[in-house]
């Protein structure tokens, strides 16, 4: 079974309406943006009942004729949804959008909008913490060298976002220059094409280099001695890579 | 044949037209069952009015065509009369109730705790809306048997009518005294009564239709939404 936290009042009502219903026979749907929770909530408070994606339509309809009860997540995907007989039946279902409002509304007694992570900050602390913690574990790397506020959090996709950016910020903090050779090695096999790629690649080395360099010995005087290169050329390399 | 001895009270007792018997400054004399129902829909004094504007000029009966309509009560007529200075009677003709022709197949619905749906509903309303609300209701209310789906969309139409507004007071109660004949059986009525300062009107054709498929009686008006819910043993 799938654990689910949320400090988030909304969230609690969703959840509070749902356990109110779960011994009657009616048809709740919750629906919310992609990889916010949706899926993980409904299978934590209703372990029982299968589960099927509106993806498997012959299924769904197999699973309605004879059983009371069904998940039906990515109901969106489902293409008869005006032909489903929810009659006293206990139907749950996520979307990750309305689509036909009408249809919606008709089919289903209790509609539930989950908010997302922006909208909900209590829980993406929770989510980060969660998601750092499974990360420093399965890297195998201390959890308590990184604060939350350190971690990057790209909430484009929700969680999956949220989750990859936080694997990537690790990882990316923890390689040898060896790994970095050859995750180098890896890209140049897969990409190197054409008739200009030296000049083409080589910014790969030379931009986070002379970012990296700027940012730790504040000037461009400096930072020409320690890579020891004439100032006019290290000018020159800004100015090629664009660089502020 | 002489009726002199025949004693006609029970018969106007039990009309089911509101009979009420005045004196001249307003107070009650008498008042049938069914007047009982009434006055808790509308003031004494309103009905005192009443019968003095459309009392007959000198002694005997008037008879006025006139719609009247009381929250469940609606009357298309009524007398009002006196035969001495000391009695000013009127009577309220009831006007003929739309029937429902949705069947009740009871094999198809289910034995509910209202109070649970209510809840769930009100938890529902709360995910989208801050707007206070107050629930009043009778834990002692007896379970019946409702299409719990349809009665959640019925109720969910009914809360999202008060999405703007404000002190939205939600109260269930049981109707002492009323009932409604369902396949030959005599069925208590439970009101469930949403109101406020003013609610949206663009759901009240879903909220007639989905009543009308629960057996449920509405009324709506301006700031408040009635249900009268057969309890369905």
């Amino acid at each position: 079974m799938e654990t689910f936290y949320t400090d988030s009042p909304q969230v609690q009502q969703i959840i509070q309406g749902l356990n109110l219903t779960r011994t009657l026979f009616v048809s709740s749907i919750v629906i919310g943006e992609p990889h916010i929770g949706k899926k993980t909530l409904v299978t934590h408070l209703f372990p029982d009942i299968p589960v099927v994606s509106g993806e498997n339509q012959d299924e769904v309809e197999a699973i309605l004729e004879h059983s009371d009860e069904l998940i039906i997540t990515n109901f969106e995907k489902l293409s008869n949804k005006e032909n489903l007989v929810f009659d006293n039946k206990r139907i749950i279902a996520t979307a990750d959008y309305i689509g036909n409002q009408k249809t919606i509304d008709s089919l289903f007694a209790f509609i539930y909008m989950m908010p997302t992570y922006k909208e909900r900050p209590e829980d993406l602390k929770h989510l980060k913490t969660r998601f750092l913690e499974e990360a420093a574990a399965t890297l195998m790397l201390d959890a308590s060298s990184y604060t939350l506020s350190q971690l990057p959090t790209d909430l484009t996709q929700n969680s999956k976002s949220l989750k990859r950016t936080i694997y990537h910020y690790l990882m990316s903090r923890n390689m040898s220059k060896k790994e970095i050779e050859e995750t180098l090695y890896t890209y140049f096999i897969e990409h190197l094409e054409g008739n200009n790629g030296y000049k083409e690649y080589v910014g790969m080395y030379e931009r986070p280099l002379i970012k990296a360099g700027l940012e730790k010995y504040g000037s461009q005087l400096k930072l020409s001695e320690i890579l020891g290169i004439n100032r006019n050329t290290l000018r020159k390399k800004i100015h090629e890579h664009g660089i502020d | 044949m002489s009726t002199a001895s025949i004693d006609f009270r029970p018969f106007v007792e039990w009309d089911n037209n509101p009979f009420i018997l005045f004196d001249p400054k307003g107070k009650i004399l008498y008042l049938n069952n069914s007047a009982e129902i009434l006055l808790g829909y509308v003031s004494k004094k309103e009905l005192f009015d009443l019968a003095l504007a459309y009392a007959p000029q000198n002694f005997g009966y008037k008879t006025t065509s006139i719609s009247l309509r009381y929250e469940a009560f609606n009357f298309y007529s009524i007398t009002v009369g006196y035969e001495n200075e000391e009695q000013l009677a009127i009577r309220f003709y009831n006007a003929p109730r739309l029937r429902n022709h949705t069947p009740v197949e009871k094999e198809k619905l289910t034995l509910t705790d209202i109070n649970l749906l209510l809840e769930a509903n009100i938890a529902l309303f709360k995910t989208k809306n801050s707007n206070p609300l107050q629930l009043l209701t009778d834990p002692d209310m007896p379970q019946l048997r409702i299409d719990q789906n349809r009665f959640s969309k019925l109720l969910r139409k009914v809360l999202e009518s008060f999405r703007a507004s404000d002190s939205i007071r939600i109260e269930l109660k049981l109707l002492v005294g009323e009932h409604v004949i369902i396949d030959e059986q005599k069925i208590s009525i439970a009101q469930l009564s949403t109101t406020a300062n003013g609610r949206y009107v663009d759901n009240d054709k879903e909220i007639k239709i989905l009543s009308e498929e629960c057996n449920i009686r509405s009324n709506l008006q301006e700031s408040s939404i009635k249900l009268e819910i057969p309890l369905i043993a």
